[in-house]
């Protein structure tokens, strides 16, 4: 009988700590979209954590979307082209390019690029303030951590998740269809080829594919933000980060997950 | 002078009285909810007129840290009322608080730095968030506080980069900038030369002439040199609550 209620009382804590986790995020998420609107919000030190963030985020993630991107549009933009050809299908280029490269593939991969070089590293900062208590020590000041940190850094990746979505789409693109030319498979000019994928995208994906991105980015940042400043006493950067990360995948898998399931 | 101007400028006046009649700070019967932290949850009392200079007694430095805590409103109260310059933090909102805190100078016993930023940063952070002051006069005269207090001017590298002295001393332009209206230091001068003491009290009496309160907490014995400045009112924090001394 113990035995059950002991079992019972794990799966209740376990329940009860992961959909509170969940609440928290909707409810910090709502709060960023609410506050950001307000232009007192928008104070010096927001903008100043807002572009540093930004920055860090862009710009330090470039280079790996870009290799990223490379490969992909090597592995799969080439093969792609030329297992179509071959099937004799190759109008459906496009088609199956803008679906699977740009709708699918993009906002999972530059999700975990911004994932593993951004959101861990807000992780590990605001984990540190949080334990340390430099956060507390920050709002007995009356400098509100939710607007100095969450805000401004969940709102800079969801800028920085759109740009790099779109800059790793036609990177890809670009260096699949350059390997087709050398290998002589297409004999098309550039134009043309990004003409036919950016024609085979259906009016839906204009919102899809964008709304991919901009919430897979800011879902890694509330849940970042989230679990570092969430830290206790207890925890150290071994038990945040893989915690952190999990978050992350699952918020960036759930929101592509349910866009395929409604929008298709 | 117009009747109006005369009226207008009564008027003033009679706010100017009201507002110097407010304490800066007012601890009544204030029981904080927090008990397994180091600050018992007793009733404290405690009134801070402008110019008052309050020297508080406590061994425990997280007591000290919890009890600064309870006077800018961070501990939730079971009974009682802590008021700041007239407002009750408990009926303020979130906004209203942090604009309130805003108005207070501190020095925490951790430093409370975040390495995230130099430490020019961070010691204009407080008054970047809550003022439209241009962040050049800002710097200006954090710059003149450095220099008074023994530095440089305003160190750019991280606070973990700086000595312990240097940091002390960034602390305690940190807790200046602004003319705060309370100043709530937690063992502020632990073992600092005479020069960088002697610079740290001749502000204090600069705050308290223009109307500044101040509580000072320390660890046990104060600085010989804080016997050349008259204190208000002594105190003592320990697990028991807040008692004046004697002969205080």
């Amino acid at each position: 009988m113990m035995r059950v209620r002991r079992m019972l009382a794990a799966i209740g804590r376990f329940t009860r700590g992961q959909a509170r986790f969940s609440l928290m995020a909707f409810g910090t998420g709502w709060g960023v979209l609410r506050e950001a609107v307000i232009p007192s919000t928008w104070r010096r030190t927001v903008r100043i954590e807002f572009w540093k963030t930004l920055q860090q985020a862009t710009k330090g993630a470039l280079v790996s979307v870009l290799v990223t991107a490379a490969l992909t549009g090597f592995g799969i933009v080439a093969q792609a082209v030329y297992w179509l050809g071959f099937a004799g299908i190759a109008q459906m280029t496009g088609s199956i390019l803008s679906t699977v490269l740009v709708r699918e593939i993009a906002p999972i991969l530059v999700g975990m690029i911004l994932l593993g070089r951004s959101g861990m590293l807000t992780l590990t900062e605001l984990g540190t303030l949080t334990i340390g208590g430099e956060l507390r020590v920050l709002k007995g000041m009356g400098v509100d951590p939710f607007l100095v940190f969450i805000l401004p850094r969940s709102l800079a990746m969801m800028v920085s998740g759109f740009t790099l979505g779109i800059v790793f789409s036609i990177a890809a693109l670009l260096v699949g269809y350059i390997v087709c030319r050398v290998e002589g498979v297409l004999s098309m000019p550039v134009w043309t080829f990004f003409d036919q994928v950016v024609s085979s995208v259906h009016a839906v994906d204009y919102l899809s594919i964008p709304g991919r991105l901009i919430l897979s980015a800011f879902a890694i940042g509330i849940t970042s933000c989230l679990t570092g400043v969430d830290a206790t006493a207890d925890d150290d950067l071994a038990a945040l980060l893989p915690r952190g990360f999990a978050r992350g995948m699952l918020a960036v898998m759930g929101i592509n997950v349910l866009f395929s399931v409604m929008v298709g | 002078m117009s009747r109006n101007d005369a009226t207008q400028n009564e008027s003033i006046g009679r706010v100017h009285r009201t507002v110097a009649l407010d304490p800066v700070l007012e601890l009544q019967d204030a029981r904080p909810r927090f008990e397994d932290g180091g600050l018992a949850a007793v009733r404290y009392n405690l009134r801070l007129n402008p110019g008052d200079l309050v020297l508080v007694e406590c061994p425990d430095a997280q007591q000290a840290s919890l009890f600064a805590d309870l006077c800018v409103g961070l501990l939730p109260l079971v009974a009682g009322h802590v008021r700041c310059m007239g407002m009750d933090w408990q009926s303020l909102d979130e906004r209203r608080r942090a604009a309130l805190r805003g108005r207070i100078g501190r020095m925490v016993v951790n430093g409370g730095w975040v390495d995230l930023h130099g430490t020019d940063l961070n010691i204009l952070w407080p008054h970047l968030h809550h003022t439209r002051v241009p962040t050049e006069v800002l710097a200006r005269r954090a710059i003149e506080l450095g220099i008074h207090f023994g530095l440089p001017g305003l160190p750019v590298s991280v606070p973990s980069k700086l000595s312990a002295l240097d940091r002390c001393r960034a602390d305690c332009v940190r807790a200046f900038l602004g003319e705060p209206a309370l100043l709530l230091l937690e063992n502020p001068l632990d073992d600092v030369p005479l020069s960088l003491l002697l610079a740290f009290l001749s502000s204090l009496t600069e705050a308290r002439d223009r109307g500044a309160a101040i509580v000072w907490i320390t660890r046990g014995t104060f600085p010989a040199g804080v016997g050349r400045i008259e204190a208000t009112s002594r105190w003592r924090l320990h697990d028991d609550g807040l008692f004046l001394k004697r002969g205080a």
